[in-house]
């Protein structure tokens, strides 16, 4: 490629760049500014003069914590078990011909185009009757259940990418089918459950219109909830900006640190040619 | 053993002080059998099983003293614990909807919104508290409060608190351009429009504001809905009504720079000084009579930094008399205007598997010392004798003053599902927008009569 | 052992294959059960999580349902009149129309950058592709209640960026405009607000498809002398069509019931029925007006669009899958 364009497009790339972080990196700014600056009608870009205050205010009371411990809980259930039977079912949609498979892909499919604002009755009902009201386990299964068909999408691609001849030619050296599909197949399928997991995570990390009707009391909300409950309090005042960017912040923090750990491994597995075979 | 005993001693102690305040004029009261009745629901309070119980406040108008003392007074009287949630008002109705009916997780005692009181008693979400209308303050509560949660002669939902709506307007203001308090609500309105500025709305008033709005109904002897052969309608488009919005609309284009589609706002936001311009965005907001507590000026400390609370960030706003002042919303030929009384309900859910305790807390909340301590944190107390502790102030005789004409939405039992529609709202952006009123009336009667009834 | 007169060689010969055929035919069996043992876990959580609910909706949508209802007043069996009453209704098909139009407009627009920022993490350098990367993940990564609560501030009539940026540009008159009082610019925002939520996820998918694209294959055909444009949509494009293909169909399966970002926005002001789409429709009908069997009834309508928009993929699909 000519060397201008490239220049050119690196700096399309930049500026793209800081279009689409500029919203996160507002909220930053505004957490650390007081509610006297950002009251100004003219804007302040930079947090000179800033503190933490907001933050320390925002955690005030401890719910914080609570809330974070009940996300963490929900959120590793859901990864856990979504790329469990995601797995398993994109290896049965993938490597196996049997009755019902077709029924099954579709089935799938459709799950995902069912509109959720008038389930909630029904989940409520459900979930109350099984006593898992306020429990991090009848949250979970809701959110598998609407997880698990994208990430058996996004799964069978990638199944279906490694090729099934790879794996007999390592059971002709004499490996089993399970050793051969440890040793094989499942390097090259990392990326891939890791996508799942990233996908899973992201959804039960920021769901909240079930989380507000199964988990009803106080001491059981997540952290979108105790977020929701802080922009709300805080609106029948006056709204405190810095305090609500503020809480914003702690409830993204964790997804960003999430995210750049495992985004090396994403990219590194997808980019390091494993997938191309 | 100790501290169950202490127990024993406060119930009877608040029971005694609650029969001392009930009414006894009641034809009801004197017939013996009630007598008997009341004294054995009083014995089963006193006696009610320990049980913990939840409590659902809607919003943080309950402040956290009277919080602690709901806390402390049940553990000291009935033993188990009182939790308090605090709902949001975005997505009490959904939680309302789901957790009421279901025993296993419903609040045990709700607060709920007075314009939903009927809705939710019409389908049977609250127990039956006729036997303790008497015990609970009897006539001496708010009347129309009572009416919205009441179903067949039988109360259901009781009143919890009320606050009317009333004015605050810059006196500065005023003053510098030489414009007179209000006598009549044209007066009100002519201010309004003489004082507005392009960067300063005379009266700041959102286009889709209607629980504001309304009083410009109210005050021309319109009403949204009323009953007609036992079937409520809606009433846009009768002439008294029409009066009030062609007011309203008028005071919306001449006075009012807020937008159009703004409804739930926070007006006092924009009578203080802006942080930028040293000037307010307001010289008259209309705003429920406790949001005098975030009026105020920013005061300065000896480095010249703006003082603020305890968070560190909000600044600390004083009210000033030279500057801002306060008055009932005057009427169509003087006196007062009937504003929105708004305010609260609270009810025993009738799934509650703890009647007994959540009854007991009912006596509680009822009792003569919180209605004063509601009332000394000025909300209007249910039991009209305790008005007398939201002060002497000019907040409370304001308070009182708009209190007394104020009106509710109408008692029909789809009402609720005529403000969850956002109807409302909708329709009243469109006449501030400048709209055809009658034609709108004509098309948002159609659409709201039908919701009426349930 | 078995019969006598064989010879211990032929027996222990017949032995062999017996057991042979006896694991051949069990290891067949297996096989056959395998893959119903694989999406068992799959089925069950389905079932429960999904298949009880929509049952439910299902049934619900055939009755007459409010709050009474809820509170244990017995449901009437209505038939089809829920259905009857929204498809007349002139409101539900203007809502419905408006949704369409939401949806392909903002699936586009991601689809469209989506690709074009794929190609550009492609083209350019590692160090300017990490910081285009990180830029896109941190976007995708915010919460919906935190990004939401930035982006309706971002907007804010007074004390927004977006117009005290604008009404910096000589000749552009952005003082105090208020995105919330049409619905044109409510939908504008809405739609720039969705797309920046979605295109993260998009280029990514796209990118993970680029490079899946064998570089001699490039190489050859930048030797064969092809140009940028046409390597681009002779060669590339074809290869990740079937990415490209999945990611439509999922935007505009989300975009059609985009709910949570809508419903946030009207909360911060605008609440008429102009500013509705189909997720809100529903949602006002249901938890707002309490009429929860019309609700479902919508619901049903609409999984029932969203599936004959997308029946072109599902076609497609089956017939792969012969």
């Amino acid at each position: 490629m000519k060397r201008k364009s490239r220049v050119g497009l690196s700096v399309l790339a930049i500026v793209i760049s800081l279009v689409w972080i500029f919203p996160v990196y507002w909220m930053l700014n505004s957490a650390f500014l007081p509610t006297t600056v950002l009251e100004r009608f003219t804007p302040t870009f930079l947090p000179f003069g800033g503190s933490w205050r907001n933050f320390t205010s925002a955690m005030d009371d401890g719910t914080f914590f609570r809330a974070l411990g009940m996300s963490v809980a929900i959120t590793l259930i859901v990864v856990f078990f979504c790329i469990l039977f995601a797995f398993l079912a994109a290896l049965a949609i993938s490597r196996f011909k049997f009755r019902g498979r077709k029924t099954f892909i579709i089935a799938v499919l459709l799950i995902q185009m069912l509109p959720a604002e008038a389930l909630f009755l029904a989940q409520y009902k459900m979930m109350s009757s099984l006593g898992l009201l306020n429990s991090v386990v009848g949250v979970s299964i809701i959110y598998v259940a609407a997880v698990v068909p994208f990430t058996i999408w996004m799964l069978r691609g990638f199944v279906a990418g490694v090729p099934a001849d790879l794996e007999e030619a390592a059971m002709v050296d004499g490996l089993s089918r399970f050793q051969a599909f440890m040793k094989i197949t499942f390097p090259l399928l990392a990326p891939g459950l890791v996508a799942s997991g990233v996908y899973a995570f992201l959804q039960a990390w920021n769901e909240f219109t079930v989380a507000l009707i199964l988990l009803p009391a106080e001491d059981a909300q997540t952290l979108p909830l105790w977020l929701r409950g802080f922009v709300q309090a805080s609106a029948t005042r006056a709204t405190d900006w810095g305090e609500v960017m503020a809480a914003s912040t702690l409830v993204a923090v964790p997804v960003i640190v999430f995210f750049l750990i495992v985004q090396g491994r994403m990219t590194s597995g997808l980019v390091s040619g494993a997938v191309k075979g | 053993m100790k501290k169950t005993m202490i127990g024993a001693a406060a119930a009877t102690a608040a029971t005694a002080l609650v029969l001392a305040g009930c009414s006894t004029s009641s034809e009801e009261e004197t017939t013996a059998p009630t007598t008997e009745a009341s004294t054995g629901a009083t014995d089963e309070a006193m006696t009610a099983e320990s049980a913990d119980i939840t409590l659902w406040l809607m919003g943080g108008d309950t402040n956290d003293d009277l919080r602690q003392y709901l806390k402390d007074t049940y553990a000291e009287e009935n033993g188990g614990t009182l939790t308090i949630e605090e709902q949001g008002w975005g997505d009490a109705l959904a939680k309302l909807t789901t957790a009421l009916p279901d025993s296993a997780n419903t609040p045990d005692v709700t607060e709920i919104g007075n314009t939903w009181s009927p809705t939710f008693t019409a389908v049977g979400a609250f127990s039956d508290l006729t036997d303790m209308y008497d015990e609970l303050g009897g006539d001496s509560l708010l009347q129309s409060f009572v009416e919205v949660g009441k179903k067949d002669d039988k109360n259901y939902a009781m009143p919890y608190y009320f606050g009317s709506r009333s004015i605050i307007f810059r006196k500065d203001i005023y003053d510098a351009a030489g414009v007179a308090q209000p006598t009549t609500l044209q007066e009100f309105n002519d201010n309004a429009a003489k004082l507005k500025t392009d960067d300063m709305s005379g009266f700041y008033l959102g286009g889709s504001d209607w629980r504001n709005g309304i009083s410009w109904i109210f005050a021309n002897g319109g009403d949204l809905a009323k009953q007609e052969d036992g079937q409520w309608v809606s009433t846009l488009s009768d002439p008294n009504t029409q009066k009030g919005l062609k007011m309203l609309q008028d005071l919306y284009t001449s006075a009012s720079n807020a937008p159009v589609g703004e409804f739930d706002s926070t007006p006092w936001v924009n009578i203080n000084n802006n942080e930028s311009t040293g000037k307010p965005e307001a010289a008259t907001i209309m705003a429920p009579n406790w949001a005098h507590w975030s009026v105020g000026l920013t005061s300065e400390d000896e480095n010249g930094d703006v003082v603020v609370g305890d968070d560190g960030t909000t600044p600390v706003l004083t009210w000033d008399d030279d500057t801002f002042g306060t008055f009932a919303l005057p009427g169509v030929d003087g006196g007062v205007a009937p504003v929105f009384a708004g305010g609260s309900n609270i009810g025993v859910s009738a799934s509650s598997e703890n009647q007994d305790a959540a009854k007991q807390l009912m006596t509680i909340i009822f009792s003569d010392e919180y209605q004063t301590m509601l009332a000394g944190a000025g909300l209007g107390p249910a039991n009209l004798d305790f008005t007398s502790a939201l002060g002497d102030d000019q907040f409370a005789k304001v308070n009182i003053e708009a209190a007394s004409g104020s009106k509710l939405t109408p008692a029909a039992p789809g009402w609720a599902a005529v403000e969850g529609s956002s109807l409302l709202e909708e329709f009243f952006g469109k006449v501030n927008a400048g709209g055809d009123i009658a034609a709108l009336a004509t098309e948002y009667d159609a659409q709201i009569t039908p919701m009426l009834n349930g | 052992m078995s019969s006598p007169v064989t010879s211990p060689k032929r027996q222990a010969q017949s032995e062999e294959s017996i057991k042979a055929a006896a694991h051949a035919s069990k290891a067949k069996r297996r096989a056959r059960r395998a893959p119903y043992w694989l999406i068992a876990a799959s089925i069950g959580i389905l079932l429960v999580g999904t298949g009880y609910p929509t049952a439910w909706q299902l049934v619900t949508s055939t009755q007459s349902y409010g709050l009474a209802q809820q509170f244990g007043a017995a449901a009437e069996f209505i038939g089809l009149q829920n259905y009857i009453e929204l498809l007349s209704d002139t409101e539900f098909w203007q809502v419905v129309g408006r949704s369409l139009v939401f949806c392909f407009v903002v699936a586009g627009l991601t689809l469209a950058l989506g690709l074009a920022f794929a190609l550009l993490m492609n083209a350019v350098n590692k160090a300017v592709r990490l910081i285009l990367q990180i830029s896109m993940l941190l976007a995708w990564a915010m919460p919906i209640v935190a990004s939401m609560t930035v982006w309706t501030w971002l907007f804010d009539t007074r004390r927004g960026v977006v117009n005290y940026l604008l009404d910096k540009i000589p000749g552009v008159d952005m003082y105090r405009f208020d995105w919330f009082a049409s619905p044109w610019t409510f939908f504008l925002m809405a739609g720039i607000i969705v797309t920046w939520m979605s295109v993260p996820f998009v280029a990514f998918s796209i990118f993970a498809g680029l490079t899946q694209v064998s570089d001699e294959v490039l190489e050859a055909s930048a030797l064969d002398g092809a140009s940028n444009g046409q390597r681009l949509r002779l060669i590339i494009l074809p290869m990740i069509k079937p990415v490209i293909a999945i990611v439509m169909l999922l935007q505009v399966i989300w975009d059609l019931r985009v709910f949570a970002q809508i419903k946030i926005l009207q909360d911060a002001g605008a609440s008429g029925s102009k500013f509705d789409l189909l997720g809100t429709y529903i949602y006002k009908v249901g938890t707002g007006s309490n009429d929860f069997a019309s609700a479902a009834a919508a619901s049903v309508i609409v999984l029932i669009l969203t599936i004959s928009i997308s029946w072109w993929y599902v076609r497609k699909l089956m017939k792969e899958e012969d």
